[in-house]
This record gives structure tokens, C-alpha cells and sequence, in this order.
């Protein structure tokens, strides 16, 4: 399950993937990290992409079953937080756009290019991490990052 | 002498005999046989098809074909329908748009499918084309209820606006408000896709009033029940009709209100919408159900009595789309009821549970295709199969043309031999000749694109997603099926031997789409330095490709032909593999 690795000749034989997604000791760490994920989601695919169904007939039954993942944003500044739904969200980038237009600024990320002269214009988005650290967003794969976030934070430059 | 009675016909009268032919596979066979045909066909060609919109540049098309009224449009890759295209991938129909309404003011119809469509390009629409009269968005995203709205305002001659599974930014409901008081040319509208809660209903009804040659009406869920009844009440001579929200606090006066006028709908053919419904008010359609050929119960959360009992109402259905609610007890019935119908899809209502929550299984598929003899198209989701099952399907119903099926949880196997299912999908492709359409899952092995290369002589577009044990099943697909135009893989082990061996394969289909396989930076840069008319394109989030060793595999691969070069217009994270430096950005 999950994504083979690059050399095809090291694929199991099929039968070993017959009932259970756990049996592979060849899983990757992409699906560890899907699995470890605290809001358990059934089946170890990200829940958009599998089964193939067009969004409008899967979300519309799931309304009362979808999982989301709260968590609690603050800009330096302003007393009064927000609150995200992580799992409203597939990627960085839609994270990252869901937060400009939240706060109406543009923010730094470790993928993010920066005009340099302009840095008041910028924030830096970090997030707190199992371990009470705060670090730069984008650094780890999405999946990682959601099993390791607790709440982000939007501090000026 | 033979040579020159191709050229005794005055083109006019050549013209006249090609007007009759309409399918564009015909009309670019027309082209071919001389150039004299090939100049006279252009300049009469009315309506226009173009399957990927960067295979080919606006400014090409408009050069061709000086005199189209009518365009069709493609953007993304199929797989975009279940969020495997990253937003800002691409397909915009803008540059289409301007350079269309600089070169053709009398265009008429606009067709598109999975493209990005912005309010100032339906505004530019709005302004450009004076007798603009068909707009069908399919799929589509990025414009607004206000770029709806200049198309109400501006386009007298509208006759059909559909929206089909859109995705647009509901501002106002008010929209509908544009279409002036004197407009009542609509023949056709689908505004299901619309989610707005305030909803103007009395814009609508008094537009469906004015407009009595309305023929299609899709409804948005916000419509409620109630509200049915005053629009129908206005239109008895819809053929095609979809409900919003089908559910209300069960009360006698409403629902003999709207059996009454549903019954004085005789001309209906088609239902569809649904949401949220109740079995109390279903019987009030029972007066249409005998003359109905299509019904969409996709969103009808409704158990399988209540299935079986409208679906024995039922007697002339072609087109079936429900629930996993229905059951294989349902689909049992279906198949002793509906001897006519043609296409078949059943959805899972619970796709992400563990267990199954249904008694729908592979038994329910087999019913329909030894009952129904003119099932040709099935779309199926169910969670086990098995090789017999399949074969029986295969045998009992050789005229498939398009087959998927989705065994919900991947790489399972037969459940009564726990084989791999390779033989029953060799089945399908040997018994049904005129397959143009097969979606594969569940345990594969290299064995079933064997039999896919061998028989599947037809197949136009195949999907694959978790299945195949090397290169040798992606070849066997590229090396034998002759007819194929569109491919797309997901998470199989296919890497760089089968793709660099069948290149010249790829220059013969419209695309190849791979993603989670095992297909190398390298062999990608290779492929883009060998194939000058191919457009190869690396989609990977996580950063440049040459960030990472050439061997290590791309995320995402989408390969197509074009004669438009590589395109300008991608967002950071997609890479076009050229001849020049192996590696550009936009």
C-alpha cells in the first residue's frame, strides 16, 4: 500500500496484500504517518483522492462523518484568535491561501520568495509543535506536518 | 480522367454534401483526402471540438477554421475530478476567449470541461458575441454569481446556460435577476451546482414563467420543496426537470399539491436533484414514472423498499444513477423492470467506512447484466468481486462499451479464490468487442494488461490505479491497444523501460497521465529532449525535480501532444521537459 518504491522488481507478491493494509513491511513512511494520524481516517489514502468519485456525491453523504481538525491560529498583535480546519485543506499551499486571505497579509513559509525591500509587508507562519517547539511551516510533508501540529502562529518579520 | 472528376463538383455543391456530416472524426477525415477538400471543409466547418487546449493555440484553431459558431473545450486531466490535479495547474479558457472575440462576433456556443473560467471571461463573453446562445460550463471553476450575471444581462439570445458540477463562488443569489423582463428565449438551464442559501425564488419563478420554451430545469438544493410546485405549475412542458432540497414537514395539502402538478407534466422524461429526500413525498412522481427514461437519484439517501418501489414504477428507464442504497435486492428488481435501460451507476453511500453498511456486492452487477440486454455503460462501486462474477458479467453482456468498476478497497482480491482478478477483466475486454471505456481495480497483475493488449483493440481510455507488477504491464497497454487516446495510472509500479520504448506510442493518443509510479526525473527529461511534439510535463509539490537525484521518481507525469509547443502559463510547481536545456521553467 501506498507508494511503491522506485525499483519495480521490489514489489511483494500480490497475494501478500490480499486483506490487511498493515501487513507490508514495506510501507513508506508517507502511509506510517497517514496511519499514525490521531483523527483516524479509515482507509490509508488521503480522503479526497480515493475512492474516484467526484466531490459533490462523496462530500455531500459525509457532512455528518467528515473528520476535521481544529486548530487555533493567532497574529502577533491581535488578542482574539481564529480556528482552522486543517483537514479542509490538501496542501501547503492551500493552507498557506486560506491564511492570506484570512488575515489579509502575505505570509513566509519555507517554500515562500520574499521582496526583500518590503519585509513589513511580510509574516512568517509558524506552529507549535508535540514537543511545545515553534517552527517555520513547510519544512516536513504535509501528512508529517498534521500528525505533529498543535496550533500556528503569524508573527511579523 | 478519375483524378479529375474529384475536382468536377463546384464547391458548393462539396459543401453542401459535407453540411451533412457533423462528427468531427468524419469531418477531419474529410480533410484528409485532398487539399482541395481540406480548404473547402475549413471554411465550412460550424462547429469545432478540441479535446486538450494546449494541444493546439487559439490563434491556430481561428486560422483553420475562419467560420465556427460553436466551440467545445477540454482543460484538465480527468484525474483533476478527484483532486489529483493541484490547484493552479492549468487550463485556462481566457486567451480562448479574447482572441475568439476579436476574430468571431457572431460565435454562438461555448463548450467546456474542466477549465478555469474567471467572471471577466464570461464577461468578455457577455460583451463579444452578439448572438451568443449556449453556455455549458462542465466541471468548471474560478468565476462568480457575477460573472453569471453579466451573462444574464448582456445575452438576449441565450437559449441554454448549464453549470453542471461547477464549482462557483455564490455571492448572490440575485443574479437571476439580470436576465431582463423581456428575455424569454431560455430553453435550457442547469443551476444545480449552485449552493447559495438565499435564494431568489421569485426571480426564478418569474423567469420560468416568461420563458415558455423552457424544456430543462435543474434546480440547486437551496430550493425547497414548496417551491417546486409554483415553478412547475409554470412550466408542464419540461422534458427534463431537477428538484432541489425534496424534503418538508409531511403535510397533505403540499403533497397533493405537487402530485397534481406533476402529473400535469406530460412531457417530462427526465428527473434528477433529490437532496435530502423523504420517502412520504416520493409517490407524488409516480404519474411521471411510466414515461421516464432517465432518473438521477445520486443524492437521494433513500433505503432499498423505497428504491424498489420507484424503480418498479419505472418501466421505460434508460439512464439509472443511485445509491449503494439500492441493494443487489434493488438492482434485482431493476433488472426484471427495466429491460431498456442503457446505463447503469451505483455510488457508495459510505465510501469511507471500514465495513460495509449496504448488502450491495457484485451479485447486484451480474443481475443487471444478464437482465438488461441493452446495458451498455456501467459505472459500479462495490467492495469485493470475484472472477466468476465477472465473466458471467462478460459473457451475458458483450455489448459493454464503457466499463468501470471500483472495488473500494485496493489491490482486493477474487473474495472466493483470492485470486487476482486478472481473468475476470480479461473477460470483459474479450468478450466485449466495442469496449471504448474500462476502469480496472482490485488485485492486478501484469497478467491483466496482457489481456488488455491482446483484446482490447477498441479501448479508447483506460484508468489503472493500484495494479500491475512492472513495466511489462505498461506495455503490454502502449504496444497493443491500438485505438487508445487517453491513459491514466495512479500509484503502479511502472517506471522508465515500458515509457521510453513505446514514445512514439504516446504522439498517437491525446495523453498519459502517471502519478505515484515509478517514472525517473531523467527518463522524463529524456523523453521531452527526444519528442518535440510531445509536451512533458512534471507536476511535483514538493519542489524543483532537480533538486533530487535524476533517478529519483517525479510525483506526477502528464504527457500529451501538441502542436502549440510547451505552454507559458503553469504555476511554480510544473516543469515542461524541452529539447533546449532538459529542464524549463515558466
Amino acid at each position: 500500500m501506498g507508494r511503491p518504491t522506485s525499483s519495480s522488481s521490489s514489489i511483494d507478491s500480490p497475494n501478500h496484500f490480499a486483506f490487511s493494509s498493515t501487513a507490508s513491511s514495506q510501507r513508506d513512511l508517507t502511509t506510517d504517518l497517514r496511519l499514525g494520524l490521531s483523527i483516524s481516517i479509515a482507509p490509508p489514502f488521503v480522503r479526497e483522492q480515493w475512492p474516484p468519485m467526484k466531490a459533490a456525491v462523496a462530500e455531500e453523504e459525509h457532512e455528518c462523518n467528515s473528520s476535521t481538525f481544529y486548530v487555533k491560529v493567532y497574529m502577533e498583535g491581535i488578542p482574539i484568535g481564529r480556528k482552522l480546519d486543517l483537514l479542509a485543506h490538501e496542501s501547503y499551499y492551500d493552507l498557506i491561501r486560506t491564511l492570506e486571505h484570512m488575515f489579509h497579509t502575505n505570509i513566509i513559509w519555507a517554500e515562500a520568495e520574499m521582496d526583500r525591500d518590503h519585509y513589513e509587508k511580510y509574516h512568517v507562519l509558524t506552529y507549535e509543535d508535540k514537543e511545545g517547539d515553534w517552527m517555520m511551516v513547510g519544512d516536513v510533508p504535509w501528512e508529517m506536518f498534521l500528525s505533529a501540529v498543535r496550533r500556528l502562529k503569524i508573527s511579523k518579520c | 480522367m478519375l483524378k479529375k472528376m474529384a475536382f468536377s463538383f463546384p464547391d458548393e455543391v462539396l459543401e453542401h454534401v459535407f453540411s451533412f456530416i457533423q462528427s468531427d472524426k468524419d469531418r477531419n477525415a474529410v480533410s484528409m483526402v485532398c487539399k482541395s477538400w481540406y480548404e473547402i471543409e475549413r471554411w465550412c466547418r460550424r462547429k469545432v471540438f478540441v479535446g486538450n487546449c494546449y494541444a493546439v493555440s487559439p490563434r491556430m484553431v481561428i486560422r483553420r477554421f475562419p467560420e465556427f459558431r460553436s466551440i467545445e473545450l477540454k482543460g484538465k486531466p480527468h484525474f483533476a475530478d478527484f483532486n489529483l490535479v493541484p490547484d493552479g495547474w492549468g487550463g485556462y479558457v481566457f486567451p480562448w476567449i479574447a482572441e475568439m472575440a476579436g476574430a468571431y462576433p457572431w460565435l454562438e456556443e461555448i463548450r467546456l470541461k474542466r477549465m478555469v473560467v474567471t467572471d471577466e471571461s464570461l464577461e468578455l463573453i457577455a460583451k463579444s458575441f452578439k448572438n451568443f446562445k449556449v453556455l455549458v460550463l462542465s466541471s468548471c471553476e474560478g468565476f462568480s454569481t457575477d460573472g453569471l450575471a453579466a451573462i444574464a444581462a448582456s445575452c438576449k439570445n441565450l437559449k441554454e446556460l448549464d453549470l453542471r458540477d461547477c464549482e462557483v463562488d455564490d455571492l448572490s443569489a440575485h443574479w437571476l435577476s439580470h436576465f431582463p423582463e423581456t428575455y424569454t428565449s431560455l430553453v435550457s438551464l442547469n443551476i444545480s451546482c449552485l449552493g447559495s442559501d438565499e435564494a431568489s425564488f421569485s426571480a426564478l419563478e418569474r423567469l420560468v414563467r416568461r420563458c415558455t420554451n423552457l424544456k430543462t430545469l435543474r434546480l440547486n438544493r437551496a430550493v425547497p420543496l414548496d417551491k417546486i410546485a409554483n415553478i412547475l405549475r409554470h412550466a408542464p412542458q419540461l422534458v427534463e426537470f431537477g428538484t432541489g432540497t425534496y424534503t418538508a414537514d409531511v403535510r397533505p395539502d403540499v403533497y397533493s399539491d405537487l402530485a397534481g402538478v406533476f402529473s400535469s407534466c406530460k412531457e417530462l422524461k427526465s428527473l434528477s436533484g433529490f437532496w435530502d429526500v423523504i420517502p412520504d413525498y416520493l409517490p407524488a412522481i409516480y404519474p411521471v414514472c411510466s414515461k421516464l427514461t432517465s432518473l438521477n437519484l445520486s443524492y437521494a439517501t433513500i433505503q432499498s423498499p423505497d428504491l424498489i418501489k420507484l424503480v418498479s414504477h419505472c418501466p421505460n428507464l434508460q439512464r439509472l444513477l443511485v445509491l449503494d442504497y439500492i441493494e443487489d435486492s434493488g438492482l434485482e428488481v431493476l433488472a426484471s423492470s427495466c429491460k431498456d435501460l442503457q446505463e447503469l451507476r451505483v455510488f457508495p453511500s459510505d465510501p469511507f467506512g471500514a465495513e460495509p453498511n449496504v448488502s450491495l456486492t457484485e451479485q447486484g452487477l451480474v443481475a443487471v447484466s444478464l437482465g438488461c440486454p441493452k446495458l451498455q455503460s456501467v459505472l459500479y462501486f462495490c467492495r469485493r468481486m470475484s472472477n466468476e462474477a465477472l465473466v458471467t458479467i462478460a459473457r451475458s453482456r458483450p455489448n459493454f462499451t464503457r466499463f468501470r468498476l471500483c472495488i473500494i478497497e485496493p489491490k482486493t482480491a477474487d473474495y472466493l479464490t483470492l485470486e487476482p482478478l486478472d481473468v475476470g477483466f480479461g473477460a470483459i475486454v474479450q468478450y466485449c468487442k466495442d469496449l471504448r471505456r474500462l476502469s480496472l481495480s482490485g488485485l492486478l497483475t501484469d497478467r491483466v494488461f496482457e489481456y488488455i493488449g491482446t483484446y482490447a483493440k477498441k479501448l479508447e481510455m483506460l484508468s489503472v490505479a493500484f495494479a500491475g507488477d512492472s513495466d511489462l504491464g505498461l506495455h503490454h497497454v502502449l504496444s497493443g491497444c491500438e485505438s487508445l487516446r487517453k491513459l491514466e495510472i495512479r500509484d503502479c509500479p511502472f517506471g522508465d523501460k515500458a515509457l521510453l520504448a513505446n514514445a512514439a506510442k504516446l504522439e498517437t493518443m491525446r495523453s498519459l497521465w502517471m502519478s505515484s509510479c515509478a517514472v525517473s526525473f531523467a527518463a522524463c527529461k529524456l523523453l521531452g529532449q527526444k519528442m518535440p511534439r510531445l509536451n512533458v510535463e512534471v507536476i511535483d509539490e514538493r519542489g524543483p525535480p532537480d533538486s533530487r537525484p535524476e533517478n529519483c521518481p517525479v510525483d506526477k507525469l502528464y504527457i500529451y501532444r501538441s502542436i502549440a509547443g510547451p505552454r507559458f502559463d503553469m504555476p511554480p510547481f510544473v516543469w515542461t521537459m524541452d529539447e533546449d536545456s532538459g529542464l524549463r521553467l515558466s
